[in-house]
C-alpha cells in the first residue's frame, strides 16, 4: 500500500504532523457531535420540552460544522502539499528525461515518458492527496472513538476492539485471494481489453480478407467472454469490500443489541447506550473508506514507484573536458581507439578504432544490427562508453563526447528528424532563436524548400508537427538540413540512415540538395544506401559491433572481400 | 440536443430487467442501511424503558437482518450493475465496430491520427461510467428521497415537504451548482491537457535536438509551460470541489437538526412515542453516502456529453454501387480506361487520365513521388472509390460490381500489414478461415518462415504478443504474405511493402514475392527501383499523369531518366 520512499520525498513528514493535529481536533469534535447529539435524543426521550433541547442542538450544530470545516481544512492542506510535491516530481523527472537524453528516454519508451510525465503526475499527486489523509484518519479517528465508548460502555468498546484486527484479516486473507485470481487472469484480461481496440485497428485488414462484416460476431462474442471473466474476478474482488461491510455493519447491530440488554437490567442509563450506537458507525467509517480507495490509490502507488525508479536512474554528467575544442576545423582530427559499448543483453560495439580528420565524408555501413547507430549515437555523445578513454579530440583524450564543446557544435539528423508543433520559421530557428527573417530564408532556400514554402499561404508562419500542416519525408529532411545551416558554428553532421525511406525521386533530389552542402564539414553518415558511398572519403564497414573494414571506396572495392559481399548482398536485385 | 442519441436510449431498453434489479438493489441498499440505525435506535430507546425481554425480541431480530441486510445487498449491487454495464458494453462495442466496419477502407486515413480509435474506445468506457458514477445513484438517491418524503409525509406532510426540499438541496442544487461553475472549465482543462500532451511530447521526440542545441532551461520552461496552467486551473477546480462538499455537507447538518426539532415537538407526547425519536433521528445518517457522490457523478457530464457528441457523430458514407455480380472464375484483362480522380468537384485533381491493361499473370511496377496518386490508383482499382471519370473494368465488368465477394478477387499487401493479437496460426488463417493446419504450415513454408516458426516454444499457435517483439519489419511482411498465399486470389495489389526495410532484407523479401506469386496477376506499387527488373511492364505516374510506360529493357536501354533513377537505386 505504502511505498516507503513516500515518506522521504520533501515536506511529507511536515505535512504529516499538520494534517495530523487536524485530525486530532476532527476525532474530538466527531465525539462532541455523537455526545450532544445523544444528549439530545436522551432528552427528548425523556419528553423535556423543546426549550430545554436548545443548548444540545446547538452544540451539535456547532460540532458538525466545526468537523466539516475540519476536513474542508485538512483537504486543502493536503491538496496545496500534493500539488506543489507533484508539481516538484515533475520538474525533477523531466529534468533527468533531458540528463538521461534521447537514448536512454528512446530506450524506455518515448510514449512512456510523456504517459509518465502527464497522466502519471496527476495519479501521483491523487494517491498522496488520498493516502495521506486516509492513513491519518484511520491511525487516529477510530482510536479516539474507541476509547471513549470504552469509557462509556466496557463492553461495547470492547466488542468494537476485537472487530477490528478481524476485519483486517479478512480484508487481508480476500484480498491476496482476489489478487491471485485477478492475476491469474490479467494475461487473458490484457488481451480481451485490448482485442476491441485490435480489432478495430485491423478493420482494413479483415475487409481486404473479406471477413469484416461477420467478425462483428466475434468482437461481440469476446467481449461477453470478458464480461465473464470479469464478473468472476469481481465476485472475489468485492468480497473484501463486502467482509468489510458486513463485520462492521454486524458489529453495530451487536453493539444495538448488548447495548439494548444492558439497558434491559438496567445496568446502564440511556445516554451511553445512545452515544456508543451514534459513535460506532464513525469507528468504522475510516477503515471503510481506505478498503474503498484501495483500487483508487494503486495506479498513483504504482505510477510513483515508476517515477521514483526513474528518477534514481543514474544520469550521465555533461562534460566540460575539451575547453579548447572551438568546432571542428580543417586540420581538426578525432581519434578513437579501443571503444567498446555493451548494451544490457548484446554487445553494442567492440574495439573500434580509426581515426577522422578535417572535412572527410564519412560513411558507416554493415547490415541491421551492426552498430551503426550504435557508433554514430557514441561519436554523438548520446550514449557513453562504459570505460576507458578511447577518444581524442585535437590531441585532447576524453572519455565520452557528452560534452558541451562537443554537442555545441554538431547536429544529428535521423532518418525521422523530429518536426515541432510550431512555425515552419520557429522550427529552422531552433538552434539560434535569435536568428532573423533573412537568415531563415537563406537556410530554407539551401535546404532547398523556398519553391514549397512559397506556395503555402502563411509562408515561413505555417505551423507544421502536431496539430499543424501535415509534411512528407523529404520535406521533414529539408527542415531538418536548414535548421542545422542556420547555425554555422555546427560543422559535424551526423545523419543516420536519411534518405532510406524516401521514393527513389525525392531521394535523387534531396540527393542533390544535400552534396554540395557537405563542403567544409565532417560528414558522418550511417546508410545502406550504396549511392552515397560515391561520395565518401572513409568507409568503415560494421559487422557485428565490429570494424571489418575500413578505407576509402574504391579501395575496398578492389580490396576488401567483407566491403565486396555486403555490397553485393545489399545490391540484391540489381545484379540478378 | 440529444434527441436522435442512438448510443445510450437504445441501451437503456436492454436487459431491463438486470437494469431494474441493480436499482431495486442500490435502494435496498440504503433502506437497510437506515433501518439498521432506526431499530437500533427504537431498541435502546425503548430498552431503556426496561420491558420484558420478549418485547424487545422483534427489534434485536430485525437489527441483526438489517446488519446483515445493507452489506449482501451492496454485494448483489455491484455485481448486477456491474453485470449489466458490461453487457451494455458488447453491445456498444459492436455497434462501435460495425458503423466503422461501412469506411473501413478508409479507416486509416481517417482515424489514424492521434489514435482516434483508442478514443473511441475510450468514449465507450466513459459511457459506462455515465452509468455507473452518476445515472445509477442519481437514480437510486431520487427513488429514496421519494421514499423518505412519503415516510415522513405518513406522520406529517408539512414537515415531509422540508425534508424533501432539503433533500433536493443535495439531489439537484448542489450538483447543478457544480456543473454551473465547473462546466467552463473541465472544456478549458480538456484544451489544456492536448497542449501539455503535444508540447511534452515535443520536448521528448525532439529531445536530442534539445540537447545538441544545449537549451535546457528553454526544455524545462516549453515541457511544463501549458501543464502549469492545466495545474493551475485544475487547482481551483479542486478549491471549488472542497468548498462545494463542505457547503453540501453543511446543508446535510441541517436535516438531523430539524430531525431534532420535529421529534421533540411532534413525538414527545406519549412515552410510547417518544421511544420512536432516537430511530428518526438516526435514520439519516447513513444516506449521506447516497448523495455524497451524486455532485462529483453529475460534474463528469462535460466529458460523457463529449464521448456522446463523438459516438453519435459518426456517420458512415453511403455508396451506391451498381447491381453486384458474382466473381468470374478466370479473366484475361484488367483495364483501366481514362481514369480522372478528385475527392470533391472543388478539390484537386489527384489523377488525370490514366490508362494501361494488365494481362492475367502479368506483373507490372508503378513508380512515382510519395504523395502524387499511387495509392489512391490503388484504391480506384480496388472500388473503394469511385472514379470521377473513367473505369477500372475486368474483362469488361466494372470493378465496382464485384465488391461483396472482393476478397476472391483482389488481394492486398501493404506498408504496414496489421497483425493480430492472436496465435501465428490464427493470423494466417485469416486469409482463408477453412484453411487446415496443413495448409498454414504450407503457406508459411512458402514465404521461408518454417524454420523461424519452428524455434518457438508454441511453434505456430505462439501468441503475437509474444513472438511478436521477434518478428522484423520484413518478417512481419512474411507473415501478411503467407495470409494473402491462403486467400488465393487471382489478382495482388503491393502497395510499397518494402518501405522502411533495409536493402537485404527488402531483395529477400523481394524475390520470395515474387516466387511464390509467380502465377498471379500483381500490380506493384513501389518507391525503389530495386526488383523493377522482374516486371512486364514498368509505369511511372507523376503529377497524377502516366509520364512514362514500358518494359523496364526498353527503359534501361533507351530511357535517361530511368537510367539516371537506377544508376542511383543501385549505387553506381
Amino acid at each position: 500500500m505504502i511505498d516507503k520512499r513516500l515518506l522521504r520525498l520533501p515536506g511529507v513528514q511536515q505535512v504529516m504532523i499538520g494534517l495530523a493535529i487536524l485530525t486530532v481536533l476532527q476525532a474530538v469534535v466527531i465525539i462532541l457531535q455523537g455526545h450532544f447529539l445523544a444528549l439530545g435524543i436522551v432528552h427528548s426521550w425523556a419528553q423535556k420540552a423543546l426549550v430545554s433541547l436548545w443548548p444540545f442542538i446547538w452544540g451539535f450544530a456547532g460540532a458538525f460544522a466545526a468537523r466539516q470545516v475540519l476536513t474542508w481544512g485538512r483537504n486543502r492542506l493536503a491538496e496545496n502539499f500534493a500539488r506543489r510535491l507533484a508539481d516538484k516530481i515533475q520538474q525533477r523527472l523531466i529534468k533527468q528525461l533531458y540528463a538521461l537524453g534521447p537514448q536512454a528516454v528512446a530506450h524506455a519508451g518515448t510514449g512512456n515518458a510523456v504517459t509518465m510525465a502527464l497522466d502519471g503526475i496527476i495519479e501521483v499527486q491523487q494517491y498522496l492527496e488520498l493516502i495521506l489523509n486516509k492513513l491519518l484518519n484511520m491511525g487516529i479517528i477510530p482510536w479516539f472513538i474507541v476509547g471513549y465508548i470504552f469509557w462509556e460502555n466496557h463492553l461495547a468498546g470492547i466488542a468494537l476492539v476485537i472487530m477490528f484486527p478481524v476485519i483486517i484479516l479478512f480484508m487481508i486473507i480476500l484480498g491476496y485471494a482476489a489478487r491471485d485470481k485477478s492475476q491469474q487472469q490479467y494475461a487473458g484480461f490484457q488481451q480481451m481489453s485490448n482485442h476491441f481496440i485490435d480489432s478495430l485497428r485491423g478493420l482494413k485488414t479483415l475487409q481486404l480478407m473479406g471477413i469484416s462484416k461477420a467478425y462483428a460476431d466475434n468482437v461481440y462474442a469476446v467481449s461477453e467472454r470478458y464480461r465473464k471473466q470479469t464478473m468472476g474476478v469481481l465476485q472475489i474482488a468485492m468480497l473484501s469490500s463486502f467482509a468489510m461491510d458486513f463485520f462492521a455493519t454486524l458489529s453495530i447491530a451487536v453493539v444495538a443489541v448488548f447495548l439494548g440488554i444492558d439497558l434491559l437490567h438496567g445496568s446502564v442509563s440511556l445516554y451511553p447506550g445512545m452515544v456508543c450506537l451514534i459513535l460506532a458507525p464513525e469507528y468504522f467509517m475510516p477503515i471503510r473508506e481506505f478498503g474503498n480507495d484501495y483500487h483508487a490509490t494503486l495506479n498513483g502507488k504504482n505510477a510513483l514507484a515508476a517515477i521514483l525508479d526513474l528518477l534514481d536512474q543514474p544520469a550521465p554528467q555533461l562534460r566540460q573536458a575539451l575547453p579548447a575544442y572551438t568546432g571542428w576545423q580543417s586540420d581538426s582530427t578525432l581519434t578513437v581507439s579501443a571503444l567498446n559499448y555493451q548494451y544490457a543483453d548484446r554487445t553494442g560495439i567492440k574495439d573500434a578504432a580509426f581515426t577522422i580528420s578535417g572535412d572527410m565524408n564519412v560513411a558507416l555501413i554493415g547490415a541491421s544490427g551492426s552498430g551503426k547507430s550504435t557508433l554514430l549515437n557514441l561519436l554523438g555523445g548520446f550514449l557513453q562508453p562504459q570505460s576507458g578513454t578511447p577518444f581524442v579530440v585535437d590531441g585532447q583524450p576524453v572519455a565520452d563526447l557528452n560534452d558541451q564543446a562537443w554537442q555545441a557544435h554538431l547536429s544529428y539528423i535521423p532518418q525521422h528528424p523530429y518536426v515541432f508543433a510550431d512555425t515552419i520559421a520557429n522550427n529552422v530557428r531552433f538552434y539560434r532563436p535569435e536568428a532573423d527573417d533573412a537568415a531563415v530564408a537563406q537556410a530554407l532556400q539551401a535546404a532547398g524548400l523556398t519553391d514549397w514554402v512559397a506556395t503555402l499561404a502563411d509562408g515561413v508562419n505555417t505551423r507544421i508537427g502536431e496539430g499543424g500542416r501535415g509534411i512528407s519525408g523529404g520535406q521533414a529532411q529539408r527542415i531538418a538540413l536548414a535548421r542545422t545551416l542556420i547555425d554555422q558554428k555546427r560543422s559535424v553532421w551526423l545523419f543516420d540512415e536519411p534518405t532510406a525511406h524516401l521514393d527513389i525521386e525525392t531521394e535523387a533530389a534531396l540527393k542533390n540538395t544535400m552534396t554540395p552542402l557537405f563542403a567544409g564539414r565532417l560528414v558522418i553518415m550511417a546508410t545502406h544506401r550504396l549511392h552515397w558511398l560515391q561520395q565518401m572519403d572513409l568507409v568503415l564497414v560494421l559487422d557485428q559491433g565490429q570494424i571489418v573494414a575500413a578505407g576509402a571506396p574504391a579501395e575496398l572495392a578492389a580490396h576488401s572481400t567483407a566491403y565486396q559481399a555486403l555490397v553485393a548482398q545489399m545490391r540484391g536485385e540489381f545484379d540478378v | 440536443m440529444f434527441k436522435h442519441d442512438q448510443w445510450v436510449r437504445p441501451d437503456l431498453k436492454r436487459y431491463r430487467g438486470l437494469l431494474f434489479c441493480s436499482l431495486a438493489l442500490g435502494v435496498l441498499t440504503f433502506i437497510c442501511a437506515g433501518a439498521l440505525m432506526f431499530t437500533s435506535g427504537y431498541l435502546i430507546d425503548f430498552s431503556a424503558r426496561m420491558p420484558l425481554f420478549a418485547a424487545i425480541y422483534v427489534p434485536v431480530v430485525l437489527t441483526r437482518a438489517f446488519g446483515i441486510g445493507r452489506p449482501v445487498f451492496q454485494y448483489l449491487e455491484r455485481l448486477v450493475s456491474h453485470n449489466w454495464v458490461l453487457r451494455i458494453t458488447s453491445h456498444m462495442r459492436r455497434k462501435l465496430y460495425q458503423v466503422l466496419e461501412k469506411d473501413a477502407a478508409f479507416i486509416q486515413e481517417r482515424y489514424q491520427t492521434g489514435d482516434v480509435l483508442g478514443l473511441l474506445a475510450d468514449d465507450i468506457g466513459h459511457i459506462q461510467n455515465l452509468y455507473l458514477r452518476t445515472l445509477f445513484p442519481t437514480v437510486v438517491a431520487t427513488i429514496l428521497t421519494v421514499i423518505a418524503s412519503l415516510a415522513i409525509g405518513w406522520f406529517d406532510w408539512g414537515f415531509a415537504l422540508w425534508m424533501a426540499l432539503l433533500l433536493l438541496v443535495q439531489l439537484l442544487v448542489v450538483p447543478a451548482w457544480g456543473l454551473w461553475v465547473e462546466a467552463k472549465r473541465k472544456t478549458a482543462q480538456k484544451a489544456m491537457t492536448h497542449d501539455a500532451y503535444v508540447e511534452l511530447t515535443d520536448s521528448v521526440l525532439g529531445l536530442s535536438d534539445w540537447v545538441i542545441a544545449q537549451k535546457e532551461p528553454a526544455f524545462l520552461t516549453q515541457a511544463t509551460h501549458s501543464w502549469a496552467k492545466l495545474a493551475a486551473s485544475t487547482h481551483k477546480s479542486a478549491r471549488f470541489t472542497q468548498f462545494r462538499d463542505l457547503i453540501s455537507q453543511l446543508a446535510f447538518g441541517v436535516i438531523p437538526v430539524a430531525l431534532l426539532i420535529w421529534t421533540s415537538l411532534t413525538w414527545t407526547g406519549t412515552q410510547t412515542a417518544a421511544n420512536w425519536v432516537g430511530a428518526f433521528v438516526l435514520v439519516i445518517f447513513p444516506l449521506d453516502q447516497a448523495f455524497s457522490n451524486i455532485a462529483k457523478g453529475v460534474g463528469e457530464w462535460p466529458t460523457y456529453r463529449d464521448s456522446l457528441k463523438h459516438l453519435n457523430a459518426m456517420q458512415p458514407t453511403t455508396r451506391l454501387l451498381p447491381a453486384q455480380q458474382a466473381i468470374p472464375h478466370t479473366f484475361d484483362t484488367l483495364t483501366v480506361a481514362q481514369l480522372s480522380f478528385q475527392y470533391t468537384p472543388e478539390a484537386q485533381r489527384l489523377l488525370t487520365d490514366i490508362s494501361f491493361t494488365i494481362h492475367r499473370g502479368e506483373k507490372i511496377a508503378l513508380l512515382g513521388p510519395s504523395g502524387m496518386g499511387k495509392t489512391t490508383l490503388l484504391q480506384l482499382v480496388l472500388g473503394d472509390l469511385t472514379p470521377t471519370s473513367g473505369q477500372v473494368t475486368i474483362d469488361g465488368v466494372s470493378t465496382l460490381a464485384y465488391q461483396q465477394h472482393r476478397s476472391q478477387l483482389f488481394a492486398v499487401l501493404d506498408q504496414s500489414p496489421f497483425l493480430f493479437n492472436t496465435s501465428i496460426k490464427n493470423n494466417v488463417r485469416l486469409g482463408n478461415e477453412a484453411a487446415s493446419d496443413d495448409q498454414v504450415a504450407w503457406a508459411l513454408a512458402q514465404v521461408q518462415l518454417s524454420d523461424l516458426i519452428a524455434q518457438l516454444p508454441q511453434g505456430i499457435d505462439t501468441p503475437m504478443a509474444e513472438a511478436g517483439f521477434g518478428f522484423s519489419g520484413g518478417e512481419q511482411q512474411r507473415l501478411a504474405l503467407a495470409r494473402i498465399l491462403l486467400q488465393d486470389a487471382p489478382i495482388v495489389l503491393l502497395d510499397e511493402p518494402t518501405v522502411g526495410l533495409d536493402p537485404i532484407t527488402e531483395a529477400d523479401l523481394i524475390r520470395t514475392i515474387f516466387t511464390t506469386l509467380q502465377d498471379k496477376t500483381v500490380l506493384w506499387v513501389t518507391h525503389h527501383l530495386q526488383g523493377v527488373a522482374r516486371c512486364d511492364q514498368v509505369l511511372f505516374l507523376e503529377d497524377g499523369r502516366l509520364t512514362m510506360a514500358d518494359t523496364p529493357a526498353h527503359l534501361a536501354a533507351a530511357n535517361t531518366r530511368y537510367q539516371h533513377l537506377y544508376a542511383l537505386d543501385a549505387g553506381k
